[in-house]
């Protein structure tokens, strides 16, 4: 429920009984400020002085932050972790690279071919979903794309093995590299943006909250007399069209290309993961910036000359490694992600700089936000109890056929 | 022609590895609930503990010594840092761990390069089976799994303390009511699964080769084994141990080496599909 306590939306109290803020009230809340002061930066990036390089360096993040929110929309709300989820990436780039590549279909035609490819994969993902949960569910997505690897390697001539294919046709075209730069990354934050707005808003609505209340028991909502396979699937669908948009739309930039390294390797499934839980689980928004920062700071840390001191190696050659260890050092100390906390943190401070007063921006409806936001509401830690429950069902369906 | 000969001989030296490999993983989940996704950096931890040690001139012998002592501590410190402090959060945990893993295969790495390195034989010379001349070191190996398998079971089986793992792994709440210490308990597990784990790191080091990335494949076809075994059950996998290896070696040798890996991914997923349960389910209770 760690998105509701964000939204500002009283967690325990029944909303009926509090007043709705007008729409124009609760976005002058202080996040959503923050937030489009955000917009307002990235937009004007390109005329404050950001290298050529630089942006190139930004549209793969934001494409890495597309990822990473498709990412979250399964397995942050629904619970059930995918550890591949680069198989939508890598089906959705294939796709339209090679219809563009050997049949000459144009980007616009092959991108949304790749939209729909990359779908038809989340029903085949999904459809498992009917049949296991919890930690099964996972090994099964852990599973696919290492199988997807095998096989475009088997069938390298098609392929291209584990060099990958060459890049295809560009998105757009135009006589300067540096407009070329730019008009891909206003599409790249267009894009982002018009995602991450649709995804919200979506989860926010009626569906939104069965997928959380399927994290948090499914059971519950299977006897609520919802079909809980159905939603299951069609988040996997959607996440699969999002992460296959990303993957069509990153293979036609100048940044990308349909490679195993950069679309399908088993570490790309583990960085998305990795980037949306430092991000914040279950936010979107908390998804989609974790996705830009680690991309951005991953890239950061390979640029970098300097060697670190005492060991004598470069930085540039120890970045995974670096951010392995910070991702550690976050994830032990703070579970819930850094967005999540960021939020509650300016809440608390912004409360303590009006006096104390317990009277929020937003008609004092999240005056004991603080209180509601304990670990046991947190994504991680009911996806962890989903886990658990999977587990000793299981359990007990033994314990019950040894005793017959 | 293929070589059938040369298939026992390499299933069995591959599966017997593989074994322990997976028996320590499914332990430390039956014991625990605990997917350590660190299983793997424990294999690469031992083959190189051993590697060190050699090269530094004290003796294949010693070299063993460290692949018993050094990922043994590294598994117990993994149980103490993370999965302790974090018991009551399978996801947190899972991460931690891969994160660890990536922790240990990064600084491999960067110390040591991608250049795969020679781990010497414990023993010389060949002996005669089937018409192959096979390495005595192999057939150490081989025998060592044996040896060490069956006396888990033993100690499982017939030892106080192995009735208390037994007893963690069916109800960690009856063995607590009964006064058996749960994080001691995991704490030996973890330890157990650690030295399993870096002896067989140990010979897949001097049978193949050692380098940062030889935890993975281990690792990868360890959740085929042990799902198809049964999550936490300690017979099941030896049994699947089998299955696989000998699966991935006759698709390797008689197929194409390019399949590497993907019988024991395509068996995942079916056994996942069709028999979540595994062949001998969740039944380390009677192993």
């Amino acid at each position: 429920m760690a998105d509701e306590n964000l939204s500002g939306e009283a967690v325990e109290g029944t909303p009926e009984t509090t007043d709705e803020p007008s729409l124009f009230g609760s976005l002058l809340a202080p996040r959503y400020l923050v937030g489009l002061l955000g917009v307002v930066l990235f937009a004007v990036l390109p005329f404050v002085g950001v290298s050529t390089t630089q942006l190139l360096v930004l549209i793969g993040a934001l494409y890495f932050g597309l990822f990473a929110m498709s990412w979250d929309t399964v397995s942050g709300y629904t619970g059930e972790i995918s550890f591949g989820h680069a198989i939508f990436f890598a089906v959705g780039g294939y796709t339209s690279a090679l219809l563009n590549l050997g049949h000459g279909v144009t980007p616009t035609l092959s991108i949304p071919a790749g939209v729909v490819i990359a779908a038809v994969a989340g029903v085949l993902i999904g459809v498992p979903a009917l049949r296991l949960r919890g930690p099964y569910l996972s090994l099964v997505t852990l599973v696919a794309p290492l199988i997807l690897l095998q096989v475009f390697i088997v069938y390298g001539g098609i392929f291209g093995g584990e060099l990958g294919l060459s890049s295809p046709a560009s998105l757009v075209t135009a006589d300067e590299f540096e407009l070329v730069v730019v008009a891909n990354y206003y599409i790249a934050l267009g894009l982002f943006l018009a995602v991450m707005l649709g995804l919200l808003l979506l989860m926010r609505s009626g569906l939104g909250s069965v997928l959380t209340a399927i994290r948090e028991d499914e059971d519950a909502v299977a006897a609520a007399g919802l079909d809980v396979a159905k939603f299951k699937v069609f988040a996997f669908v959607l996440s699969a069209a999002v992460g296959g948009l990303a993957g069509a739309m990153f293979v036609h930039t100048p940044v990308g290309s349909p490679q195993p390294s950069q679309l399908l390797g088993l570490i790309v499934s583990i960085e998305v993961l990795i980037a949306a839980i430092l991000g914040g689980m279950g936010t979107i928004v908390g998804a989609g910036l974790g996705g830009v920062f680690f991309y951005f700071t991953n890239d950061l840390l390979n640029q970098q000359d300097a060697t670190i001191p005492l060991v004598d190696v470069g930085i540039n050659e120890a970045s995974l490694l670096l951010f392995a260890l910070l991702a550690m050092v976050i994830v032990y100390f703070l579970p819930q992600g850094i967005f999540p906390w960021a939020i509650r943190t300016g809440r608390r401070g912004l409360r303590r700089a009006r006096g104390g007063e317990t009277v929020a921006t937003d008609g004092g409806r999240d005056a004991d936000g603080a209180a509601t936001t304990d670990d046991t509401t947190n994504p991680i830690e009911q996806t962890a109890e989903r886990y658990r429950r999977a587990l000793d069902a299981l359990n007990d369906r033994f314990d019950g056929g040894d005793d017959e | 022609m293929v070589d059938v000969a040369n298939i026992v001989i390499n299933g069995v030296v591959i599966s017997s590895l593989y074994a322990l490999v997976a028996i320590g993983f499914t332990m430390i989940f039956g014991v625990g609930g605990t997917i350590n996704l660190a299983h793997g950096a424990v294999i690469t931890i031992g083959a190189f503990a051993a590697y060190y040690v050699t090269t530094a001139g004290f003796g294949i012998w010693a070299g063993v010594l460290a692949a018993i002592a050094v990922p043994a501590l590294f598994s117990v410190l993994l149980y103490k840092g993370f999965a302790e402090r974090r018991s009551d959060n399978i996801i947190v945990v899972m991460i931690l761990t891969l994160l660890a893993s990536i922790v240990v295969e990064e600084v491999v790495r960067i110390v040591e390069g991608s250049q795969p390195r020679a781990i010497p034989a414990l023993v010389s010379g060949n002996t005669e089976i089937l018409g192959n001349a096979v390495q005595n070191n192999l057939l150490v190996a081989v025998a060592l799994s044996w040896v060490l398998i069956a006396g888990l079971f033993a100690f499982i089986n017939y030892s106080k303390t192995g009735k208390a793992i037994l007893a963690t792994s069916m109800s960690p709440r009856g063995a607590a009511l009964v006064g058996i210490e749960s994080g001691r308990i995991n704490l030996y597990t973890w330890a157990i699964a650690g030295v399993l784990a870096g002896l067989a790191g140990l010979f897949l080091g001097s049978y193949q080769t050692a380098n940062w990335a030889m935890g993975r494949e281990p690792l990868i076809l360890s959740f085929s084994i042990v799902v198809l075994g049964g999550l936490g059950s300690i017979r099941g996998s030896l049994v699947a141990a089998y299955v696989i290896g000998f699966l991935e070696v006759i698709t390797t040798s008689a197929i194409d080496p390019r399949l590497s890996g993907l019988a024991g991914l395509v068996i995942l997923v079916l056994v996942l599909l069709v028999r979540p349960e595994g062949l001998f389910g969740r039944e380390l209770a009677e192993a």
